[in-house]
Order: C-alpha cells, then sequence, then structure tokens
C-alpha cells in the first residue's frame, strides 16, 4: 500500500498494484501517465486521479449508466495500444464527465472515450468513430430520455 | 513547411509506405485520398483539438455534494 494525495478524497492509501499506465497521457495532458481509478462513493461517478500531481483528476462515468444505446465503436488500432485480447475479460470503457457551474448541464465526451485494460493496467484516450458522438453529450437529458425508453418498455 | 503544388490525382508520398492524393476540388473543398499502413492514425485535426480542450474543461469539474439528487 501507498499514501497519495487525490484531488477529491485528500490523502488516501491505495493499492499500488492497481496503478493504470496510460503510455500516450491523455490528450493535452501527454505528460500524466499513471492514473488510479477511484470509486466516489454512493454514486455512479469514478474518478481518474493522476498519481503525479494531486491536483489533477478527471471524473468518469460509465456511458451505459446514462445512455443506454451507447456504442463503443473505436479502431482495432486502439484496442492493440492497451493489449486488449478478451474485451470481455479485460476492457472497462468509461467517458469522461465535465460539470460546470450548474451541475445539471453536465456533459459526457463521448467522442474521446477512456479505455482501460483492467488485467495489464494499461489505458488510453480513443477517438469515438462514431460520427454524431460529440464532447458534450447533456448526461441528465440523455438519462431522461433513456429513462422514459424503458418506461414506456415496460408498459407493453 | 513543406509546400508542394498538386494536380488533382497527383499524390505525394511519404516514408516509402504513406500515399496522400488529390482527389477533387471543389471552390474551397479539398478531397484527400491516404493510403498508410493500419497502425498510423489519421484524425480531423479538429476533433484532436476538441476532445484536448474539453479534457481541460473536464480537469477543472468538481462533483457538488448533492450530486445524488441529482443522478
Amino acid at each position: 500500500m501507498r499514501k497519495i494525495k487525490t484531488k477529491p478524497f485528500g490523502e488516501i492509501e491505495v493499492d499500488e498494484s492497481q496503478e493504470i499506465t496510460f503510455p500516450e497521457g491523455l490528450f493535452g495532458f501527454e505528460q500524466y501517465k499513471k492514473f488510479y481509478l477511484l470509486e466516489n462513493p454512493d454514486s455512479p461517478f469514478l474518478w481518474l486521479q493522476s498519481s503525479q500531481d494531486p491536483s489533477l483528476a478527471f471524473i468518469l462515468i460509465s456511458p451505459m449508466q446514462f445512455k443506454a444505446d451507447y456504442e463503443l465503436k473505436i479502431s482495432d488500432e486502439d484496442y492493440k495500444s492497451i493489449d486488449i485480447k478478451d474485451k470481455e475479460k479485460e476492457l472497462l470503457d468509461f467517458v469522461i464527465v465535465t460539470v460546470p457551474s450548474d451541475p445539471e448541464k453536465m456533459t459526457a465526451n463521448l467522442q474521446g472515450p477512456i479505455i482501460i485494460n483492467i488485467k495489464k493496467k494499461l489505458g488510453k484516450q480513443a477517438i469515438s468513430l462514431k460520427e454524431d458522438y460529440t464532447v458534450r453529450c447533456p448526461i441528465l437529458d440523455e438519462m431522461k430520455r433513456t429513462m422514459s425508453k424503458k418506461d414506456k418498455a415496460e408498459e407493453k | 513547411m513543406l509546400v508542394l503544388a498538386r494536380k488533382i490525382n497527383q499524390s505525394i508520398i511519404i516514408q516509402d509506405n504513406i500515399e496522400i492524393m488529390i482527389l477533387d476540388i471543389q471552390g474551397e473543398q479539398v478531397k484527400i485520398g491516404i493510403k498508410a499502413p493500419k497502425e498510423i492514425k489519421i484524425y480531423r485535426k479538429e476533433i484532436y483539438e476538441e476532445i484536448q480542450r474539453e479534457n481541460i474543461r473536464a480537469a477543472q469539474s468538481k462533483l457538488p455534494e448533492d450530486i445524488k439528487k441529482l443522478i
């Protein structure tokens, strides 16, 4: 175990074996290559916390939490770069969340999904090949749409 | 920056294995064809820049205390 300083939780203990390497960093943050994935208690959010800089952390969410018809469509090269051989056993995928001053307007970046090989502890920010996915998908609107679809399906 | 003038159907070769061809020119728009090995990543620059900008905004985000009420 090792102690690190984090943006959301201050100093915490982490298991070093859980550190994830992003060999290319994230777009615009290429110099930061080591991260921990931290759960945010009682919420669907997680934090991608840099172990190099305590003040650098991204909020993540699994896109399936708010968009039932989400589809991860990225190039084979993106999978290869984190050595994914068995998607079911190795792959975790998230999107980065931006929370503006009005949290109800929070958005998710569907254009640049985060993929992680959880077995090999490798990560990457991929680029979605879906043309209609943007960097600012409104999470709450999308969630309402998903819920109302679900309700309708249940009525039938 | 190296500047080359090309006409339709003319191309340039980079490193023996990347070919960039001018396919069509219509007014202000140029159609470009690129032949390259699979591992060479090719993206429109604005997509790159958009993700970069959004990452910078995202890095400044905080989760409000009452997030549970929202989601």
